[in-house]
């Protein structure tokens, strides 16, 4: 028989944990795509999550495997190339045909790899916090959608800390732009002038913050509460949290709530400056729960260096893996099409406590926290809600109001309430 | 057991009239408010803890805003705590003894941003005539944060008794601003007004929006008020329309949604309105079956954007201010517009100094280039990952010297002899081979730009590394409100200054410059006069190395540390060279600031997109080389070589 | 002339040849094929190696015989992804958008449709109105002409300010650079009304074929980037080859002497810088419905460096240099991150390729240009003479 001739052959991790003790029957082994760039721009996010790939399976296969087998993590890199994500998901699928991938930071290089997905039906776990607007029957998304990081944050704004007065700040990309123009309708429905509303976005790695950082004190001059809510993302956010404390705009005057800067981010900076700015998160490594505690003596212990900090995508993967596993134990298979109609309804525990559960619209339901910024680097936790549903369409856009997710009775990802019909199967990419 | 007993005994207690009121008692009653507390509903448990006039109650308030309350998960009783990794020193809060506990048991309290803000405004009390500085600063501070009229009397009070005299005249400019809201008599608002006009702090102006806010209406006629000016309604008519249709005023435009729905709901044998289905895919003809339909009264008559004018011009639109007495806003209104037209000025005074900074970046980050490039004509890739190398130098160095400013002083030195060190090894592997083939250096300096670069990634990781400045170089210089520049920005103005001398001295007044004037010019000829091309040529690219490694500590200070920054900035930094004219120090000066204030100034003109900033500034540059092909600053002569 | 024009250049025989050879085999051995050696997804990295091939060929045309470093022509190329593209997405989505309506109870107005279409569209970067520069993107006979003449356009108006200023050499490979830059920048822009930086995407779905299989696509496409590419060989061999190749190659040599000796350099110049573009946004064309999805930082500045390098280690000068730098490169590229190539452990540190590959290919860059400055292809020189 010939083997698959393939240039592009991938590192075969065979994370063997209990030293080659591989069960007879196991006859098909079961392999796990990590689809991370590791190299590229988003390297700088993406590595650690492959990482804790890595460890879970690793603690899987010492756990006993799954279905009598190791575990085998497949990986890849597609160097931060959105189309280098597409070859490498097909070929992951059809080369190595592994049995689900866990992959994807970036809402591009997830429409880059959607079409692959839906045509070979593969089934992929993504990881990161995103804009929403999208349902796809080979995706389930462990991040949070806008009703579960953007609107609570933006609640927390209004009822809390009584801003009046909005500053939309962005990278200009789809996640900013997308949840902008929602919490721009939000805050219009909850009375907020159109005038009171400041929009900006920047390049990817803006450096240059000193007349953005103006144009924002600037809006106080009416005398109404100024807040921003920041969808700035990677790299840029150092420059911009370097001139905010430069002018000294503390969080008091000005508070900034971010969507895209979690421990991670902060390590990249000092931020004795910055203490009480906020970020809207599912997980924070402060979190104060004995699961916590031990997903992050694992994590030190799987990395080797104390110093490392977790972040919420890494929950993500969490919780996605472990109902990935429950999901196959159940099915007693790995074929994609049993092992979805047993992840809805799956449960997980949160690491920051309250149960995870998978919904018919492949979205999470997950507690929302608001933390704020200490001087070492880490969040105070300063308000938790209950675990929101995620809703793929949001309820603010008219257009999306009117549609439904709905995997498992309604067998449809976009469907139209108003005209009973299911507007397509496939996603939009 | 104690959990039952103690809310209990707690209850009791409170009803009880509280001869000897104590705080924890009064905090039990309100235990869940204080544990979890909200904004909305503070102000409840506030007044009571206010109101009990106890010694220890704005020690209470100013512990638990700094999250310092602790709170015991088995009891519910609170204390004054601080942690220790896991061990918690309590302090009771009624009789001040001191117990240890570890932290497990104990929750500590986290009131949000707020409640924090509620709680400084009920602490001004007390504070403003603390004998603490500090807390009549913090007093101050929150009062300029949320003004309230409250405040005015007690503050008024507390100006006398002032001892520190820049508070004083803080309190001073703070009961001004107060009094133009809050004042007793018209008077006293307008002279505080008045006095506001040549004021552009946003306190200032703030106020005296505040005071000129308006509300916009639509009515059948004019009411009698105090109106600050009618609108023309069909500058906007959608907007006018939906204002209307909001004060019921009108019905709502039929929308093409609704008409869809209403011709849906009435088929009739394949018909809607008697036109047949087939005919409903133009407007057309959805309109006539809908007016059928509406003739019948089975859906709301069509409202047409023809009615909608109509309506809209039968109403008049006003804004209303919610001051009503009119000399307060016509002083008011004065005084702002005093105000804005100072504003405006000092904003272009701000926009001149941010394209300053700007240019000066731009300057330091291209000024190695002018030599590498512009000098030598050596196309260096790699100049950007030079300035990355200086970066993460400065970025070593403060791993090893903890003291940010002596490990700047010791940064800047290393950072330029590391990448002086790179630059002449470079030049005498690679560069030296090259010198002849111009376009092929920018390959090979190309292949060196991103092996340095993935072998930063390799040896620092993806991730940006902090590099942190001293704290001298924290925070800004404030001239007011509207005109202020951060003082690392200053920092690296001078530091472009520095060089642009140094490297005009070299050039110019040292022997060494007269070589490589001498070597750029005519390689041969310098060489018969005695001089090594090689050397010279080796010191020179080395110099210009060292300096992009400087300008990357610089960089790496302002903005960020990562493998990649060297990228950032090389396309920009070629064009500056090319855009200023090769060959000459001057000519990247002009081609920095015409790039930096340029961008300001595109910027400025479509503030929300600095990206379309970015893409017109580089259509510009493209522009002017076509038309300028050598730069704005064009050697003469000889020197021009080709 | 033409049969002496294959005289001239038996290269071009033994290219075509090889190309011939090499793509039957392929299609031998796919997927497609049912003997199911070579994978649909390896099909699809040749058959965008072709494409890569082709753009090099242009670009050594321009470098290596016209002298002009260009450091843009990978923008011509992403412009004819982006309009192929635009016909791919809107064609796609029309499809869906139709079958979906064509349940309604009343017929949709033309209106109604064209906006469900851009909602579908742009609805993923927040926004729902179709620009203006999709006017024509219903049209695949329109599209494709846009392929051809925008970049077209675009070259023949750059290029003529740019000669007739006389901007030369480096001046001009930063120039060509400011170019593409600012049209990545702009395209960067989420209102640019090409879908910003998510692109457009889905492109491997092609209307009209939903049931075909992608084995089969991707065949068809490899074969069509086989043949754009052997045409493409045979155009610029002949361009190169006659009178107008002599007078381009002493432009190359000295710009002067030939405008000296009464050439119209800047004409002929134009011309050259034309035809490549053109020629690399019809390898563009076909490269974005291989890959799937095309999005701004495909014509970010580097990508027209690696270009330049791709040629420059095959070897300028020779169309076969290029066609070998651009496949041996970016095949190496992918093998290396694709982490093929097994890990070396020193002992003390082991080197995984996905990190040092970078490494190895900057300094080969330095290699190449050092030792070898004419590539790959002038090895052959070597081996020929001995």
């Amino acid at each position: 028989m010939l083997r698959k001739l393939n240039l592009t052959t991938q590192v075969s991790a065979l994370v063997l944990a209990s030293a080659g003790v591989v069960s007879a029957e196991c006859a098909d082994p079961i392999k796990v795509g990590v689809l991370h760039s590791l190299s590229g721009t988003m390297a700088i996010s993406e590595t650690t999550l492959k990482d804790t790939m890595l460890m879970l399976i690793e603690a899987q296969n010492a756990a006993g495997g799954l279905l009598d087998c190791q575990i085998e993590a497949v990986v890849v890199d597609p160097a931060s190339d959105w189309p280098l994500f597409a070859e490498k998901a097909r070929e992951l699928l059809t080369v190595n045909e592994v049995d689900v991938i866990f992959g994807n930071w970036t809402s591009v290089s997830r429409k880059s790899v959607l079409p692959v997905l839906e045509e070979l039906n593969g089934m992929l776990f993504y990881p990161v916090q995103y804009e929403g607007e999208e349902s796809s029957k080979n995706v389930f998304y462990t991040g949070a959608a806008p009703n579960q990081q953007a609107i609570p944050a933006v609640d927390y704004f209004l009822e809390e800390l009584g801003v009046e007065k909005f500053a939309l700040l962005g990278t200009d990309y789809v996640y900013p732009r997308t949840t902008n123009k929602i919490l721009e309708q939000y805050l219009k429905d909850h009375g907020i002038a159109a005038e009171d509303i400041f929009v900006n976005y920047t390049p990817f790695g803006q450096s240059d913050w000193a007349t953005i950082v103006a144009d924002v004190t600037a809006l106080g001059a009416d005398g109404k509460q100024v807040g921003v809510i920041s969808t700035i993302n990677g790299d840029a956010n150092i420059g911009f949290y370097k001139e905010l404390a430069a002018a000294g705009v503390s969080a008091d005057d000005i508070p900034v709530v971010a969507f895209s800067v979690g421990e991670e981010e902060l390590s990249g900076l000092d931020t004795s400056n910055l203490v009480g700015h906020l970020a809207a998160w599912n997980y924070f490594m402060s979190a104060d729960t004995p699961e916590n505690a031990e997903f992050i003596a694992k994590w030190h212990a799987f990395i080797g260096d104390e110093k490392r900090v977790t972040n919420d995508p890494m929950e993500a993967h969490y919780i996605g893996f472990n109902m990935w596993v429950n999901a196959v134990t159940a099915a007693g298979t790995t074929d994609v099409d049993a092992v979805r109609e047993q992840m809805y309804g799956q449960q997980f525990p949160n690491l920051t406590g309250g149960i995870a559960e998978m919904l018919p619209n492949h979205h999470l339901t997950k507690p929302v926290l608001i933390g704020e910024i200490r001087a070492d680097g880490q969040f105070d936790i300063i308000s938790q809600t209950e675990p929101v549903a995620g809703d793929a369409w949001t309820d603010f856009l008219p257009e999306s109001a009117v549609l439904e997710s709905d995997w498992k009775d309604l067998k449809c990802g976009m469907y139209n309430t108003e005209t009973q019909t299911c507007v397509q199967l496939t996603s939009n990419y | 057991m104690h959990r039952i007993l103690l809310p209990a005994i707690l209850l009791v207690c409170s009803i009880l009239p509280a001869q000897a009121q104590d705080l924890q008692l009064i905090l039990q009653n309100h235990a869940s408010e204080i544990a979890q507390p909200s904004r909305n509903s503070v102000h409840v448990a506030l007044e009571d803890i206010m109101g009990s006039k106890l010694d220890n109650a704005p020690r209470f308030l100013e512990r638990w805003a700094d999250k310092g309350v602790w709170q015991e998960d088995a009891t519910g009783l609170f204390y004054f705590g601080a942690a220790k990794s896991d061990a918690l020193t309590l302090t009771d809060i009624n009789t001040s003894a001191q117990s240890e506990a570890p932290t497990t048991g104990y929750s500590q309290l986290k009131p949000n941003g707020g409640v924090r803000r509620k709680i400084g405004t009920a602490l001004v009390q007390f504070q403003l005539t603390d004998d603490d500085t500090a807390r009549r600063e913090t007093a101050v501070a929150s009062i300029a944060r949320r003004p309230s009229e409250e405040h005015l009397e007690p503050l008024l009070a507390s100006i006398e008794d002032e001892p520190d005299a820049a508070l004083k005249a803080r309190k001073i400019q703070l009961a001004n601003l107060l009094s133009a809201s809050f004042g007793k008599t018209t008077e006293d608002r307008i002279a505080a007004i008045n006095s506001l006009a040549g004021d552009t702090s946003i306190e200032a102006r703030a106020v005296l929006n505040q005071i000129l806010t308006v509300t916009t209406s639509a009515a059948k006629t004019l009411p009698n008020a105090n109106i600050a000016r009618t609108l023309d309604p069909m500058d906007a008519p959608i907007a006018s329309y939906a204002q209307l249709v909001d004060a019921d005023l009108a019905l709502p435009l039929t929308a093409p949604d609704a008409i869809r729905t209403g011709l849906e709901a009435n088929i009739e044998g394949g018909r809607v309105g008697g036109i047949p289905l087939i005919q409903l895919g133009t407007d057309e003809g959805r309109t006539k079956a809908y007016t059928a339909l509406a003739a019948t009264g089975t859906v709301p008559a069509l409202v047409t954007t023809a009615d909608r004018d109509a309506a809209v011009a039968s109403h008049v639109f006003f804004e209303t201010y919610a001051e009503p007495n009119t000399e307060i806003t016509t002083a008011a209104r004065t005084a702002l517009t005093s105000v804005e037209r100072k504003v405006g000025i000092a904003q272009s005074a701000d926009l001149f100094l941010d394209g300053l900074s700007l240019a000066s970046i731009y300057f330091l980050a291209a000024i190695g280039l002018a030599i590498t490039f512009g000098v030598m004509g050596v196309i260096n890739m790699a100049h950007g990952e030079f300035i990355m190398m200086g970066a993460y130098t400065g970025y070593v160095v403060q791993l090893f010297i903890p003291n940010y400013t002596l490990s700047l002083i010791v940064a800047l030195p290393a950072a330029f002899a590391i990448t002086f060190a790179a630059g002449v090894v470079m030049e005498r592997l690679v560069i030296r081979h090259l010198y002849h083939r111009p376009l092929e250096t920018l390959l090979a300096t190309f292949g060196i730009s991103i092996a340095l670069q993935q072998l930063a990634k390799n040896i620092f990781g993806t991730q940006a590394r902090p590099l942190t400045s001293p704290a001298w170089l924290d925070g800004a210089w404030v001239y007011s409100d509207v005109i202020q520049i951060s003082y690392i920005r200053i920092a690296i103005f001078v530091l472009a200054l520095i060089f642009l001398a140094l490297i005009l001295f070299v050039l110019k007044r040292t022997r060494l410059g007269l070589e490589v004037r001498a070597v750029t010019q005519n390689a041969g000829m310098a060489a018969s006069m005695g001089i090594n091309p090689h050397k010279i040529n080796m010191l020179t690219f080395g110099f210009g190395s060292g300096i992009a490694g400087i300008a990357g500590v610089a960089i790496g200070l302002y903005a960020k540390v990562t493998s990649e920054m060297g990228a950032d900035y090389i396309v920009q930094s070629f064009m500056t060279v090319v855009v200023g004219g090769v060959g000459n120090v001057w000519g990247t000066l002009a081609g920095a600031s015409m790039i930096g204030f340029l961008q300001k100034g595109i910027e400025w003109l479509n503030p929300s997109n600095t990206l379309a900033a970015q893409t017109y500034m580089i259509l510009f540059i493209i522009l002017f080389i076509q038309f300028r092909p050598k730069g704005i600053v064009v050697l003469k002569g000889r020197a021009a070589g080709d | 002339m033409r049969k002496s024009f294959i005289m001239q250049t038996p290269s071009v025989l033994w290219f075509l040849a090889a190309l011939a050879l090499f793509t039957l085999s392929v299609t031998i051995l796919s997927e497609f094929s049912g003997v199911d050696i070579i994978s649909t997804s390896f099909v699809k990295t040749l058959g965008k190696t072709l494409c890569l091939c082709l753009i090099a060929v242009a670009m050594d045309v321009v470098w290596g015989y016209c002298g002009i470093l260009s450091l843009g022509h990978f923008a011509f190329f992403g412009i004819g992804g982006y309009a192929i593209g635009m016909w791919l997405m809107y064609a796609r989505t029309e499809g869906i958008v139709l079958t979906n309506m064509a349940n309604q109870t009343i017929p949709a107005t033309p209106q109604e449709i064209s906006d469900a279409i851009g909602n579908q569209i742009f609805g993923v970067v927040g926004s729902s109105d179709f620009p203006l520069i999709w006017a024509f993107a219903d049209s695949l006979t329109l599209q494709l002409l846009m392929v051809v003449l925008i970049p077209g356009l675009l070259a023949l108006v750059f290029g003529w300010l740019a000669f007739r200023s006389r901007v030369t050499g480096v001046y001009l490979s930063i120039l060509t650079q400011a170019m593409t830059l600012a049209l990545s920048l702009y395209l960067f822009q989420n209102d640019s009304g090409l879908r910003g930086n998510n692109g457009l995407s889905g492109l491997q779905n092609i209307p009209g074929f939903e049931t075909t299989s992608q084995a089969t696509i991707s065949i068809a496409f490899f074969w069509a980037s086989a043949l754009a590419l052997a045409l493409g060989y045979v155009f610029f061999a002949w361009v190169v080859s006659g009178k107008m190749g002599s007078v381009v190659a002493g432009i190359r040599d000295n710009e002067a002497r030939v405008r000296f000796l009464g050439y119209h350099v800047e004409g002929y110049k134009l011309f050259i810088f034309t035809m490549t573009a053109v020629v690399a946004a019809i390898a563009g064309a076909l490269y974005y419905p291989q890959a799937g999805i095309i999005n701004p930082g495909e014509i970010a500045p580097i990508a027209s460096i690696y270009l330049a390098v791709w040629v420059a280690i095959g070897g300028r000068g020779r169309l076969y240099g290029a066609v070998i730098g651009a496949a041996f490169v970016s095949l190496l590229s992918s093998w290396f991150t694709g982490g093929g190539a097994p890990a070396i452990n020193l002992g003390f540190y082991t080197i995984q390729w996905t990190d040092w590959w970078l490494v190895l290919l900057g300094l080969s860059f330095v290699a190449v240009t050092l030792f070898f400055p004419k590539g790959i292809a002038g090895l052959f020189d070597y081996l020929v003479r001995k």
